[in-house]
């Protein structure tokens, strides 16, 4: 026995332990939506590995579950990832917790804020609006645009036949009012042919609310009295609130059976299959449109821009809805310095052009107005005109349930349960209640 | 030192009662004082002792009270349909025939797939522009209806959905009642020719009741916690007709960020199933009584 024990003991010691790694390699982590323009980023990031020798992956999670993941991971007060890229109106909700890295000095010395349309430095870095102080560079330019079938917009029969019905020329829609024609035009159930598809989930993220606001703008609509005050009876239900909530339900009569839970997927494949005239979407998503794998009207699909519209005074608006994502740090990350070093290879011109060529949307000036952008994409003319004319909602903390409301109830009222006049003055009497109970009126 | 055996048994039950100390009672502990606080946990912020109020806030808001509604119209419909289902596949699958064996199997089956993902199969499946179950309709002449986004059928989607997943469990547990009858009491009521209700009435379900009990306990239990399929199927939609109270608990923890009302609820919902859990175990006693 003693003379095992004396072995095991010897071998123990001649057994060289392996030696210690000289400097131990860095790997960040990215968060983000698991779609397209995450797994493209993954792949230009092969090239700052190059250059810095610092590794990337991604921890890329279905939109529908994304924000509960990120935030369940910020309660922990430690992430799994490094960098990420929250949706623009979760910017209040990280920084009120603490979660991203305050960049304000670091962004005052590496980044030309000039070279962004201020509504996507007001959305994507800096919290509160105004106060100079930013949490992240801009990401991803992402905003509703529509889609349609080119096939049925330009064929003469239909045409003459639009004319005969409504008094003007079918072409793409410029107003909203333009929009519910067509899509009445197209309402055809005997055919299986449909309107429209839009958006009509009772959700936070990916729901009703973040395609109805682009109409509700336009309409002359008013979500509170201002960041200051924050009143909402009032505003949100006066006439021109009640007129969008209107139009809205109108046009969820032109939607395929079933639309009441319709989210990127389910409009997307109404797409796809040929089941609808015209389709809202967020602009990231139009690659799916135009793949043929994925599209049976792949050559056959058009896009154009949010409408305007006309408010209850007569006067014209014209508002798109901005989404989109800018990229931050995680607060608890430990490779803090690596991961600035990542933001600076992002936001520079030569990547974001690469970006744009491999068929994705920058919110860089420089790249935007460059003709050459024009070609890149069949979007692309659609975001230079939409990129002036971008609004994005709330981002206080609570938006999430605010606008979880918002989508519930309009929902309801296309399904007829309520009428949008009460949709909105009961949104209206619970924003106020959630802003209450948070505090904002004791302020 | 020597370790006495009651020292020795302390010290074997001592892993595992920790880890049980941990996992269970720490987190109920925790939840439970969390909720009388007003917190939220993705603040830097530590929970402010608020007493009763998240109790009455929620008890007295009429919005609670509609999702109790809901679950409570859930879990009346699916827990009868499985029961009915269950129930009468299980006295024809109770006799010899050739394939039982696999039948009984192929039966089984939809128990052992993960809810999410039969949520997400039904999905597609009742979609009323390519699902399956549509296509089926029209072909009959009958029409397409908008299962998971029509308010009046939004409710049926999923509770045919859950029977679909739980009626195996009641062909189960009734099985297993079946098998414990002794078969000289049918021999004795075929001599006195009783008729098939008779020996069924006073034989198979006195003999069966305890663990038809016991099984409904579980499915009741089970379907007031029902949260999968309402999150992959309906979201909770169309509006809020299919919001469960756990659906609701989920968004007040995770999407709203009530931490401390969300525990609230939830110890709501535990005192319900435990209240509902007593009548049946009563029920259970009186039976056995017998």
């Amino acid at each position: 026995m003693r003379r095992a024990l004396t072995a095991l003991i010897a071998l123990c010691i001649l057994i060289p332990f392996p030696a210690a790694p000289a400097e131990e390699k860095v790997t960040l982590t990215i968060m983000w939506a698991d779609w397209e323009p995450a797994h493209l980023l993954l792949k230009l990031a092969e090239e700052f590995t190059k250059e810095t020798g610092i590794e990337v992956r991604g921890n890329f999670v279905p939109w529908p579950q994304y924000h509960d993941k990120m935030f369940v991971e910020f309660a922990s007060r430690k992430t799994s990832f490094d960098i990420c890229l929250p949706d623009s109106q979760w910017i209040g909700e990280a920084v009120e917790g603490g979660h991203l890295l305050e960049l304000t000095d670091w962004i005052k010395e590496k980044v030309d804020l000039n070279n962004y349309p201020e509504m996507v430095i007001k959305s994507y870095s800096e919290y509160p609006d105004g106060s100079g102080r930013y949490y992240g560079v801009p990401g991803l330019l992402d905003f509703v645009l529509f889609a349609y079938r080119k096939d049925l917009f330009e064929d003469p029969k239909e045409k003459e036949e639009f004319k005969k019905r409504y008094g003007y020329e079918l072409k793409v829609p410029e107003t909203w009012e333009q929009l519910r024609d067509i899509a009445e035009f197209f309402t055809r159930p005997e055919q299986n042919l449909y309107g429209i598809a839009m958006w009509q989930a009772p959700l936070a993220t990916a729901g009703l609310v973040d395609e109805f606001l682009g109409l509700f703008w336009s309409k002359g609509g008013r979500l509170w009295s201002g960041y200051e005050d924050k009143k909402v009876v009032g505003y949100l239900n006066d006439e021109a609130g009640y007129e969008a909530a209107k139009l809205w339900v109108e046009l969820y009569k032109f939607h395929p059976p079933g639309a009441a839970n319709y989210s990127v997927d389910e409009v997307l494949t109404a797409m796809q299959q040929g089941l609808v005239a015209m389709a809202a979407i967020y602009a990231a998503f139009y690659p799916a449109l135009t793949d043929p794998k994925k599209s049976r009207y792949a050559d056959k699909i058009g896009f154009f821009m949010s409408p305007a519209a006309v408010d209850p005074s007569g006067k014209k608006h014209h508002y798109v809805q901005l989404g989109g994502q800018g990229m931050s740090i995680s607060a608890y990350t430990p490779h803090k310095e690596e991961a600035l070093k990542f933001l600076e290879w992002w936001i520079r011109e030569e990547t974001q052009w690469k970006f744009a060529e491999a068929g994705q949307i920058t919110p860089d000036k420089r790249v935007v107005y460059d003709d050459r952008f024009l070609k890149l994409a069949p979007i692309n003319e659609v975001v230079r005109k939409s990129l002036p004319l971008l609004r994005d909602f709330w981002e206080i903390p609570e938006y999430n349930e605010m606008a979880e409301y918002m989508s519930r109830k309009l929902n309801q009222a296309c399904l007829g349960q309520i009428t949008p006049k009460e949709a909105m003055d009961d949104i209206a009497r619970r924003h106020e209640e959630i802003l209450r109970a948070a505090g904002y009126y004791g302020r | 030192m020597r370790i006495g055996d009651t020292g020795l048994k302390w010290l074997f039950l001592a892993p595992t009662l920790l880890l049980l100390l941990f996992i269970v009672v720490f987190p109920l502990i925790w939840s439970l004082g969390l909720s009388f606080c007003k917190y939220n946990a993705t603040r830097d912020e530590p929970p402010l002792f608020v007493g009763l109020q998240n109790y009455r806030r929620l008890l007295s808001s009429p919005d609670v009270w509609r999702r109790f509604t809901v679950t409570g119209r859930y879990v009346l419909l699916a827990v009868a349909g499985e029961f009915a289902l269950g129930f009468g596949l299980a006295l024809l699958l109770n006799r010899r025939f050739y394939g039982k064996g696999l039948i009984t199997t192929l039966f089984l089956l939809p128990m052992m797939f993960s809810p999410v993902v039969i949520g997400t199969f039904f999905r597609f499946m009742l979609d009323p522009n390519w699902g399956i179950v549509d296509h089926v309709l029209s072909k009959l002449g009958l029409p397409r209806i908008a299962w998971t986004s029509d308010p009046r059928f939004a409710i049926y989607s999923l509770v045919i959905c859950d029977v679909w997943i739980w009626t195996p469990f009641m062909i189960l547990m009734t099985l297993a009642g079946l098998s414990t009858v002794p078969p000289y009491l049918y021999e004795a009521a075929e001599i006195d020719r009783a008729s098939w209700w008779l020996k069924f009435r006073y034989i198979t379900l006195p003999h069966i009741a305890p663990i038809l009990i016991l099984a409904l306990l579980f499915r009741t239990m089970d379907a007031i916690r029902f949260f999968d399929q309402v999150y992959v199927l309906t979201g909770g939609g169309p509006g809020e007709v299919t919001e469960t109270v756990p659906f609701y608990i989920y968004k007040v923890a995770f999407s709203y960020w009530r931490t401390g009302e969300s525990c609230a609820l939830a110890y709501i919902l535990v005192i319900v199933i435990i209240g509902l859990s007593s009548i049946y175990i009563h029920y259970l006693n009186k039976v056995r009584g017998r």
